[in-house]
Order: structure tokens, then sequence, then C-alpha cells
């Protein structure tokens, strides 16, 4: 007989390829090991680092205990009126929550991620989820107060804007350090600015909000001059809410290094990455932060970790949610919300706490008021007013939304300071609807509205086809309008093309979203010098007196002082109806129900974490 | 043979260039071209402020030249000879290291990424191949010697149903059910290890406290239901398969033969009919192993597993060239392969068979 492969062979064949697996798990499990000793070789390496500066402050004779205490000094000298130097800060909301009696230290919070962020590396990492790591490991120079959005200081304790509105001054904290023991000093400051202005970091995104910063100088150790190019009224925003690098870590590579790094991240903040300068996205594993022991803040976090599930699938979150294997689900279905809110023998079992809080961007439809040259039917703000009026948007909210959104009124975040509360949102009247448009002068022909140029009240309703809830909107805003004799077509488009379309201004209507920042600029949306070439007013609008008042309102820095300007935008907005404002859609998360202290929905979403904490008897995960 | 299988070879090459040349020009000319969506994500930002951002990208990555300039660029980019751009700007021709380029929008090299999701996406199908082949050659092979008996019937029942069901459903429900601590809580959901698998030991352990599984028995614990997710289809259709070529080949005169000659049932099934039967087998093998590395996508997503797959879907709905080339390289690559394979097994496997 020829040479066969027979039963011999196979278990030749078997046996040479279980010695394969044998030798690929040792070296996996050497990579481990060695991992693990790096980590070591660090933490070590820090150690001996903080001992010789012991040895040498001894040396010098005497310790001064008050570091830890002294941090929270802002400095010895008295300063002047002209500084904002506010007395609660963050810390101040954390001792009073921690002052319960069943507070306890450790236990971690498990959150989610749809997919493994690409990197952690600030500035040159793109997605949102690296940037809920970053917000834990780097400190900024000030932090929203949740409860009335106002500033809080943080690595600032106090700051003034100079009569000209063009620079801001900050008094940094004494005795901040970063997380491998290096002291954080106005030096770190001015570094972080110009290392996001260097054109050879890609950081294209940052660069663009600093759009308006002329230079940052160095005052003192402890101070430092922002100067922008003009006044604008986000100036400060821009200023308090970077996130400060330390000079020392960062300056050691190069801009070229820095591009190419995936784990490149330490901060002054609370949590740490266990080593900063090694991470590596690995699919399938948790992205895991630990207690960054040297932190100044008094008092501490008390959730000794912060870790990151990766789970794609919805219903896979709610499995692993409901078995307390992640104890936050941010941004639920609707449904999946609705389903743990409501059962209650499910509530008792899982604990849950499910909080809503509105979201500050909005849904709308803009209706084109220019189409080729020629003026559409809604170049009359009497038709924009009557479209408004026509849909039920309590009732949007209701069906579609689960009664999850709130109808706004205005471009404006409902909660923050620039919408004016005075002005509800256009109540649904048909009746009224259809006199506005005969004094429009539309009236019907064979059941169709015809305008006073004798053409048809026809259009197309543009949406974002990969969108179902879009799809029901338009579907809902035909039949609104069919019942006066409207013809709306809805028309489904992939979004690239949407977006050509959009910027060629080739387009009737269109139901879409804008997100919004708290405090937003509606310059870029409803100004007339946004008409021409790719800018975002799409729609054609225009109204000369808005344009006045946003500028006058965008030229000041102190938002209380711009407040009446900013409600006669929404005013003037809400009068012309440029868009029909759908609504608010509201942030959804469920919170595992072993965290106590104040887990609630704040006026930007839910309480932040810090203010949590987890009794010693419910605590589940070590140190 | 050794003139086959170089000709087979050296035709992979302008088979692979004609593959990646429409893949290309596709994305290209579709509607927002190459990078459209990934370029007009950017979340907050309005649209001076995104215009610059894209702007910036496509000098960046070239995206601003002609379609036929940037497939041009990519294979120089891939190729072992071309120029090369060295650190201070100048330009050698040469021979150089092949590169895949970097991915527009996660700023990575894209040999990364595939390092990283590669043998996530090859540990799945290694694993699931041998399970499916074992089930389904195994089951078959009962079920044609017992034919019209229960095993039989139970069998194609059971193995009709894991083929008509959809692997999303079946990943949902087994997530739902088996993964469930209102049902029952036997594996989890999500990911390829525990949260504390770092401090595991690596092999199963017991202390006091228990027993502890250890980091590869978490491993595989973790990987049980994308396997089986990703065996059921497979595998029935393997059984099928296997059962309908055994039978044709019990009825065949030389088993007929065979028996006459007094040769035991045992003797004429494994040592006569079933080598003859792995013929159809062998042809499907290069059809499965390229099916299952596409089916895993679908495994990958619901078990929260990314491997190339995952990486696939992503590129291609950001329209990231150099990832989206890449992965319609690797997976050409290995479907030819395992098509060269399964040619070179026939010929092995049959004597009639010859290719010279």
């Amino acid at each position: 007989m020829e040479n066969r492969f027979g039963v011999k062979d196979f278990f030749i064949v078997l046996l040479l390829i279980c010695l394969i697996v044998l030798v690929v798990l040792g070296m996996t499990q050497y990579d481990r090991q060695y991992k693990h000793m790096l980590t070591i070789e660090a933490v070590q390496q820090e150690q001996t680092g903080d001992l010789a500066k012991i040895r040498r402050m001894l040396e010098q004779g005497g310790v001064s205990m008050g570091t830890r205490e002294g941090t929270m000094q802002p400095g010895n000298k008295v300063l002047g009126d002209d500084w904002i130097q506010p007395k609660e800060d963050e810390f101040t909301r954390m001792k009073r929550v921690y002052a319960a009696k069943d507070f306890a230290q450790g236990d971690a919070l498990i959150d989610t991620f749809g997919v493994v962020p690409d990197k952690l590396t600030p500035l040159i990492s793109t997605d949102l989820y690296s940037a809920y790591v970053q917000g834990a490991v780097l400190d900024t120079l000030c932090v929203y107060d949740p409860d009335t959005l106002g500033w809080l200081p943080n690595l600032a304790t106090a700051w003034r804007i100079s009569p000209d509105q063009k620079t801001i001054d900050f008094k940094l904290r004494h005795g901040v350090t970063f997380s491998n023991g290096d002291e954080m000093t106005a030096d770190d400051v001015v570094f972080t600015l110009e290392w996001t202005m260097n054109e050879k970091v890609e950081a294209p995104r940052a660069r663009v909000s600093l759009d308006k910063l002329e230079k940052v100088e160095k005052l003192d150790d402890y101070a430092v001059r922002f100067v922008f190019k003009e006044p604008y009224f986000k100036s400060f925003e821009t200023a308090a809410s970077q996130q400060i690098l330390s000079k020392k870590f960062y300056s050691k590579y190069s801009p070229t290094e820095f591009n190419r790094s995936v784990g490149l991240l330490l901060g002054s903040g609370p949590y740490r990455l266990a080593d900063p300068t090694s991470w590596r996205p690995e699919p399938g594993k948790p992205v895991q932060l630990v207690r960054n022991e040297r932190y100044w803040g008094d008092p501490a976090p008390a959730l000794a970790r912060m870790a990151w599930q990766v789970i794609e699938n919805p219903s896979a979150r709610l499995t692993s949610f409901k078995n307390g294997e992640i104890d936050l689900y941010t941004q639920p279905e609707a449904e999946q919300y609705l389903a743990v809110r409501d059962d209650p023998e499910l509530g008792k079992r899982v604990q849950a706490f499910a909080l809503d809080a509105p979201q500050t961007g909005y849904i709308y439809i803009g209706w084109n008021e220019k189409r080729d040259g020629k003026t559409t039917h809604f170049a009359d703000a009497r038709v924009r007013r009557a479209l408004t009026m026509l849909i039920d948007r309590e009732r949007l909210v209701r069906d579609i939304k689960h009664g999850l959104a709130t109808v706004n009124s205005g471009p404006f975040f409902t909660l923050g300071v620039q919408a004016d509360p005075a002005i509800k949102p256009t109540p649904y009247d048909p009746a009224g609807a259809m006199k506005l448009l005969e004094e429009a002068g539309y009236h019907k022909v064979n059941g169709i509205l015809v305008g006073p140029d004798g053409q048809e009240f026809r259009f197309r309703l543009t949406y974002n086809a990969a969108r179902d809830e879009r799809k029901r909107i338009c579907t809902y805003v035909q039949d609104a309008l069919a019942t006066v004799g409207i013809v709306c077509e809805p028309e489904a488009m992939e979004w690239s093309v949407m977006l050509k379309r959009i910027t060629d201004r080739q387009i009737d209507a269109a139901c879409m979203g804008w997100s919004a920042t708290p405090i937003d600029d509606p310059k870029q949306i409803f100004d007339s010098s946004e008409i021409a070439g790719t800018g975002d007013n799409y729609i054609s609008y225009s109204n000369p007196e808005l344009d006045k008042t946003i500028d006058a309102a965008r030229e000041i820095v102190d938002m209380k002082k711009a407040i009446p300007l900013w409600h006669k935008v929404h005013r003037i907005i809400h009068d012309d109806q440029p868009y029909t404002f759908l609504y608010q859609e509201k942030q959804l998360t469920l919170v595992n129900g072993r965290f106590r202290g104040d887990v609630a929905t704040k006026k930007l979403g839910v309480s932040p974490s810090n203010e949590w904490y987890v009794p010693a008897a419910l605590q589940k995960y070590k140190d | 043979m050794l003139t086959y299988i170089t000709r087979r070879i050296l035709l992979i090459f302008p088979t692979l260039l004609g593959m990646t040349a429409l893949v290309f020009f596709v994305m290209g000319m579709a509607p927002g071209g190459i990078g459209g969506t990934m370029l007009d994500r950017f979340g907050n930002l309005k649209s001076e402020e995104a215009a610059r951002v894209r702007e910036y990208y496509q000098k960046r990555y070239g995206l601003d030249q002609p379609l036929i300039v940037q497939y041009g660029r990519w294979l120089n980019n891939i190729s072992p000879v071309g120029t090369e751009e060295r650190e201070d700007g100048t330009k050698r021709f040469g021979v150089k290291w092949p590169s895949l380029g970097e991915s527009l929008e996660q700023h990575r090299p894209v040999s990364e990424l595939m390092a990283e999701r590669l043998p996530i996406t090859l540990l799945l199908n290694f694993i699931s191949l041998p399970l499916v082949y074992a089930i389904g050659v195994g089951s078959g092979v009962i079920a044609a010697r017992h034919r019209g008996g229960w095993f039989d019937r139970i069998t194609s029942t059971t193995q009709l149903a894991m083929w008509s069901l959809p692997t999303i459903w079946v990943g949902v429900m087994m997530i739902g059910f088996l993964a469930n601590r209102e049902y029952v809580k036997w594996f989890p959901t999500a990911g390829m290890h525990d949260m504390e698998a770092g401090n595991m030991l690596f092999l199963p352990s017991h202390d006091a406290a228990g027993w502890h599984l250890g980091y590869v028995l978490d491993g595989l614990w973790h990987i049980a239901l994308p396997v089986v997710c990703l065996s059921l289809g497979s595998s029935a259709y393997l059984m099928k398969l296997t059962r309908g070529s055994m039978l044709e080949n019990m009825g065949a005169d030389y088993s007929r033969t065979a028996r006459a000659k007094g040769l035991p049932e045992r003797v004429v099934i494994y040592r006569h009919v079933f080598r003859n039967s792995l013929l159809a087998l062998i042809t499907q093998a290069a059809t499965i192993l390229p099916a299952m590395i596409g089916g895993a996508v679908v495994v990958e997503s619901i078990f929260s597993i990314p491997g190339m797959g995952q990486l696939g879907v992503q590129a291609v709905q950001a329209r990231d060239r150099e990832v989206v080339l890449a992965v319609a390289l690797v997976g050409g690559l290995i479907g030819l392969l395992s098509q060269l394979i399964r040619d070179i097994l026939y010929a092995m496997a049959d004597p009639r068979v010859s290719y010279d």
C-alpha cells in the first residue's frame, strides 16, 4: 500500500499542535509576568524618588506636616477686589456628602464603553470614550458647578477678567502634584497651551477651540495670564476647561513621538493609569484606572478604582447591568430605561437608579428660505410660525420619545442662563395656524394649499436615513401638514449625501439635530454672514436685528452682564421661527443601587461620581 | 504539481491587485468619497471649524489627490520595492519595508491595529474549526450509518434549526438566558477576560476561598459562547454534507463488493466509504474558513470581542481607506490561500486528480 495518512500520523500531528499551543501559552504567561514586573519597577522608582525627597527634607531639618492641608490655601497674599475667589469648591461639596454616617472609602465604579478607545493620549485622541478616561486623570483650572452651572475653583483658586475683557488671570493652587510626584506650576499651564498650539502636534480639533487665544504668560510660579485676540464670551470657558499636562513628563517626547503614542496619560487628577506610558488598547479587556495616591485634593474621592468594560451590544449591556457586572449604563435605549424604571420587582432586585436629565443639543426642522436664488414658501415668518403650530410636538415627545424629551422654544439649553425662561414653546394650534396661512395669502385649491404667487405648497423634508426616529418624525409631520393641504414628502438620505446637499443648499427642509454646549454660540447657525459659502446657516435665514444682538452679546465675557442680550436673541429666534424646534432629548442613565451620596440628576446629567460612595457593607470590589 | 503550485501562487498577486483596486475605487467613488463619513463626524464642531479640521486631515493623508494617485501611493506603500520618504523629507528608491499605512480614523499604523485584532479572530476560528469538523463529521457519519434511526432524525431536525437560525438572534438569546442572573448565570456577557484577570494565576488553583479559574480557563470561559455561536451554522452544514456523501458512497458498487467479499460493516464504512466521502469535505474546508471569518463580524459585535471583522465593519462605515484595504487584503489572502490548500489536498486525497 502507498503512504497513507493513518491514525498514527493523525496523533503525531495532534501532538505537534498541542506542543505548539503549550509553547504559545507559556509565552503568554511570560508576557504577563514581564508586564507585571514593569509596573512594579515603575512604582518602585517613584517610591525611591519619594524616599529621596523625604530624606532631603529630613536633612534640611524637619518635615512640614502641613503639605496636604496647605494644598487648600490659595496663597498667603490677600487678593484685590477685582479677583473672583469663590468660597465653595468641589471639595466642600464632597465633604458635605462624605459626612454621612455610613460613609466608607473604597470599591470601584464599572462603566461601559461601546468600543475600546483607540488612544488615551490627550489632545490627539479623537473619540468620546478616551475623553471620559482623561477626565478622571487630568485636572482643569476650574470645573462646572453641577447645580448652578457656574464655575468652581479647581487647579485655579481665583481669577480676574481685565476691563477690556481680553485678558484673564488665574491664581494657581499651591502644593498640587502630578501623579508621579512632580509639582504643578504655571510652567505646566503655559506648556500645555503651547503644546496644543504646536502645529506639529496632531490636535487640529483642540486648536480650533483655541482660535481666539493669543498667548499664555507666566506671571509667577503660581499665576498665569491668558491673553485673547478679541473679547469673546466663551474665553473664560476656553481657559478654565483646559486639561493641564505635566511639562516635565510630556516635554520628554517630540511631537512625532507624541503623535504616535497610544497611552501617554499622566495628570494631577484623582485617578491614574497603573502605568502612564505603556497603555495599549487590548480588545476585550476593560480600561482601568487606579487611585492616585498622591492626589492633592482633600478629601480624595471615595471610590478607589474606575473601570470601563467594553460591551458593544445594547442587550448585552442591559444584561450585564442587571447582573451587576457593570455599575453604570449611560444612554440606554429608551425601552431598556423604561423597563428598568417601571418594573418594581426588577427595581428591588437590581436596586437601580434610573436618572434622566435634559441634553444641551436639540432636534429641529430647518425651513430653507431660498433655493436656487428664489425665495420659497418658508421665506414668510408667518408661514414658519404656522408650520410650528401645526406640529404637535408634545405628542411627538409622548409617542416617539416615550416622554423622555422636553419641547424647547429656542436654540439654547433650557436650563442654561442664555435661555429666557419666560419664552414658552409655541402651542399646538391648527386653527391659529390656518388663520396665519390665510393672512399670508394662502388658500385651498382642490384640497391643496396654494400660495399668493399661485404655487402649490409642496416640499421635500430630508432626513438622515440611518435614524429611525427621524423617519417617524417626518412621517408624522407629513400627516399633520396634510390636514391643512400642505404636501410634505419625506426623503431619506445617506448622511454624507445629505451633508453635501446641505452645503450646496439643495434642500427644501431638513429634520436634523444640533449638539450644543451649556453656553452656546448661535452665530454660526443663525447669523446672515453664515449664508454664503458652506456656513451653517443653510436655510438662508437673515435678520439684521438678530445679527447685531448676537455680535453685541458675544463680546461680553462676564455672562451675568450679557444675559439680557442673550434673552433678546432667544426672543427674536422664537418670533421668527427659522427652525421649528422639536425637542431636547433626555440623557438617560442607569446606576447600580449600591452607590450612596448625591446620586441624582443635575443640570448637566448625573452628578459627578466623586460625590458618590459605597457603604462598607455593600462594597463589592477590593482595592 | 510544483509548477502548478508556483503558478497558482503567482496568480494570487494579480487577483489581489484587482480586488483591492475594485474595493478602493468603489469606496472612492461612493457619495462622500474616501474618509467621507469619518471627516463629517465632528460632534459639536460647527461647519467652519469642521472644514478646517477636515482640511488638515486631507492634507495630512493626501485625500485631496486624485483617486488614481491615492491608489498608486497605496500600492507603493505595500510593495517591498518602491520610493520611500526619509525622516528629512527626501525620497529614495529601492528595497524597503512594506507598510499598510496609517488609519485615517484612529491615527495609528494599520499593522498595529491588525496585530491587535487578527489574533482574536484567528483564535476564535481555530477553536471553532476543529469543533465544527468534529461535530459535523462525527454526527454525519453516525446519522448515515443509522439512516432513518432516532439519531438521524433528531440530529437532522436540530441541525436544520441550527443552520436556519440567524447567528445574531442565537447570540442575543444566549446572553439573555445563559449569561443572565435572572435565568442562569453560567457564562460572562462580554469581553475576553474578567475584570480581575490581570491579577489571576495562570492555571486553575484552589485556596481557602474556593476554586479560582485562572487566566487560561477564564479566557476559555469567556469565548465559550462566541465559539458555540460561530460553529452552529457551519457544523450543521458539514453534518448534512457528510451524511449525504456517505449515503451516496454506501450505495456505490464498490461498497457492495466490499460487503459481498465478507468485510465487516465497520471496515466497509470507515476504510472505504468514509475515505471516499472525504473529498466533499475537503472542498468545503476552503469555503468554511473564509465564511467563518466573515461570520465572526456578527459574533464579535454581540459578544464585544473586537476582532478583525469588527475592525472591517467600522472601517467601511468611516470609509477609512487604509484599514478597509488592509482588511480586504488579508481577507482576500486567506480566501485565496485556503483555495490553494484545498486544491493541493484534493490532489493528495484523490490519486485520480492531477494538475500536470
